[in-house]
């Protein structure tokens, strides 16, 4: 009775939280945000974003977003204090968009997520998430993260272990 | 056992039983805060299934039930959560925190939470045995 008790309720939450996942999710779980540096075959040299990003001598941070997110990416940076810390660039698929604190880079082919090594989600077309590039140039975390606009503190301390 | 003492003693495990569920869900809400509940999966499963064998070894060898046996699993899975309660204070993961019961590694296996669902099944049903054959030697 005890048994066949937790397994159904237990079994239920886990479909559950399968079923409920978003569609910007990564197809595994086991390599969303696993909070981790060098995971797999991390680290790796990581490919220009610009002309500055990244430096050698500095970190950067490169948040991978859609247009519709930017707004609210570039409301919450300037709070965190990441910039501080590390260069900071967000890249779009398509589409331009406006932010004073940070760049912006279009990416309309994906060449620059896939040299990032970014996850398809769920829903497959461009990421969303960030890739952290230590100041050596090497990329050494990366992850995807549709919530990253309410978790850049989780940001800050993977930059932080860098 | 008078009627007076049964009811006392459901009425004790009923309590311990709100306690471990409020636990566990105020655990789960918290993840869920952060959007990692397969994290929490992971470490329910994993540290809890460990109390499990634990207990079911502990109860074999001293011939009865365990005391607070709701407190074990819970106990279990705190230490296998450990290291994310040090994430959100700031402290990102490293390999040595598989030192509390796979902190890291156990998220890679494969069949990812379903293997740890099974695992959990197995163990439970471990320790249900060990306490049925404790009841038939009238021990339990």
């Amino acid at each position: 009775m005890i048994w066949l008790l937790a397994a159904t309720v237990l079994g239920g939450l886990l479909a559950a939280a399968e079923f409920t996942r978003g569609p910007l999710d990564d197809p595994d779980p086991a390599q969303q945000r696993p909070g981790i540096l060098d995971l797999g075959p991390l680290p790796e040299p990581a490919s220009a974003v610009s002309e500055s990003i990244p430096r050698l001598g500095r970190p950067a941070v490169v948040f991978f977003g859609r247009p519709d997110m930017v707004d609210a990416l570039c409301r919450a940076l300037p709070n965190t204090g990441l910039s501080g810390d590390a260069d900071l660039v967000i890249v779009l698929p398509t589409g331009t968009a406006e932010c004073r604190a940070v760049p912006v880079i279009e990416d309309p082919d994906g060449s620059l997520a896939e040299g990032y090594g970014m996850r398809s989600p769920i829903a497959d077309g461009s990421p969303v998430g960030y890739a952290v590039v230590d100041d050596r140039g090497r990329i050494r975390y990366r992850t995807l993260d549709p919530a990253v606009i309410t978790e850049l503190g989780e940001v800050r301390t993977i930059v932080a272990a860098l | 056992m008078n009627r007076l003492g049964r009811n006392d003693a459901g009425l004790r495990l009923c309590l311990w039983c709100t306690l471990a569920v409020a636990v566990e869900v105020g655990l789960y809400l918290s993840y869920q805060q952060h959007e990692a509940r397969f994290h929490w999966f992971t470490h329910f499963f994993v540290g809890t299934s460990a109390a499990l064998v634990v207990m079911s070894a502990v109860a074999w060898h001293q011939h009865r039930a365990i005391a607070y046996p709701l407190m074990w699993p819970i106990a279990g899975h705190i230490v296998a959560m450990f290291p994310d309660l040090l994430f959100t204070s700031g402290t990102a993961h490293y390999r040595w925190m598989d030192l509390f019961l796979g902190h890291i590694s156990t998220h890679f296996v494969p069949g990812r939470n379903l293997t740890w669902y099974l695992v959990f099944l197995a163990a439970l049903g471990l320790y249900l045995t060990v306490l049925a054959r404790l009841v038939d030697r009238g021990n339990a």
